[in-house]
């Protein structure tokens, strides 16, 4: 059964763009506080508290960035999800989403527990940020891809 | 006369292969990207700290000192990318609102660097006994706020403003366009 929906989204030329930044902002937050005890794992700076303490300062912030990005993501995608499931930039962008976001709330999560400033520590922060960095790749390929849907074809 | 340093920028060489370069010039976009996601943070955090509403088992003025070098490296590369790809596509660029606006900002952006270095950012130990944040400060972290996100806002709205084409192809539209005869479209009507 076909289900009639029109995506208010789409009447409105003005909601993408304000969703975009609203994506933009919630990811500075969530992935720039995320850096932010990257880089005191990486001992670049506020060196003050353990890494333990600077994540709880921050854990709050990150939360919130992540809930904004993911719930701004989902409207976006909801715009043309065709469009994005055919989309092979999308498709590594969640695959990478779903790593960092795993990677962050485990593993990370433990070597910033245990305090430990060893190589692995380092090892784990880099892998943290490189996550990261792809997830925001992947997120502006979206829209320099060809679009992969030949209408002739289908 | 800056239209016409924009038009020279734009025809070099090396911009008109970075715009025809395929996947080099959505790299760059990304890389100023990632260092708005891992630099931006530091500033809206800096900005919450001044708020009481971050970092707070840090010093106020650890959290400025310390944040100033990585925030300074950050925003060389944002700017860097930026300015690559403003250069790309310089004429565009010329007639776009956002990007004026975005401009305009960055000037407010100096001016506020230049309003509160002495009463916040370089006398940030001397906030830190007193536990309640003056209001100077928090009134500095709030428009610091506003600022850089509207910065990143305007810098998205570049992209949504299509390039005046009469203007920057002029020499495309310098013969009048012919309409084609009423009587010829009713034919096709029919």
């Amino acid at each position: 059964m076909l289900i009639q929906f029109v995506n208010p989204l789409n009447s409105s030329p003005l909601a993408f763009p304000i969703l975009e930044c609203i994506h933009i902002v919630g990811f500075a937050v969530s992935i720039g506080t995320i850096a932010i005890v990257d880089f005191r794992l990486l001992n670049l700076g506020l060196w003050r508290q353990t890494p333990a303490q600077l994540a709880k300062d921050t854990s709050l912030w990150t939360i919130f960035g992540l809930a904004i990005m993911i719930f701004s993501g989902l409207m976006l995608y909801s715009s043309d999800p065709d469009m994005y499931y055919l989309n092979w930039a999308f498709l590594l962008k969640m695959l990478f989403l779903v790593l960092a976001i795993t990677f962050n709330y485990t593993i990370h999560r433990r070597v910033v527990a245990s305090g430990a400033s060893t190589g692995r520590t380092k090892l784990v922060a880099c892998v943290s940020l490189l996550l990261w960095m792809c997830v925001v790749f992947g997120g502006i390929f979206i829209g320099f891809l060809n679009p992969t849907l030949d209408l002739n074809k289908v | 006369m800056l239209l016409a340093f924009a038009q020279f920028i734009q025809k070099t060489a090396f911009f008109t292969a970075l715009r025809g370069s395929g996947y080099v010039y959505p790299a760059i976009l990304s890389l100023h990207m990632v260092a708005i996601a891992l630099f931006g943070g530091m500033i809206l955090m800096t900005d919450m700290r001044l708020l009481g509403l971050s970092l707070r088992s840090y010093p106020v003025s650890e959290v400025i000192d310390q944040f100033r070098m990585p925030k300074r490296v950050g925003f060389l590369l944002i700017a860097t990318c930026g300015i690559l790809m403003a250069c790309c596509k310089a004429e565009e660029y010329y007639y776009n609102d956002w990007f004026r606006l975005k401009l305009a900002l960055l000037l407010l952006v100096a001016l506020h660097a230049v309003i509160f270095r002495r009463s916040v950012y370089h006398r940030a130990a001397g906030l830190d006994p007193g536990s309640p944040l003056p209001a100077g400060a928090k009134l500095a972290a709030s428009i610091s706020l506003i600022l850089w996100t509207s910065i990143a806002c305007a810098g998205r709205g570049i992209g949504y403003i299509e390039p005046p084409l009469d203007k920057i192809h002029a020499q495309f539209f310098s013969a009048p366009v012919v309409a084609p005869p009423a009587t010829v479209n009713a034919e096709y009507l029919h």
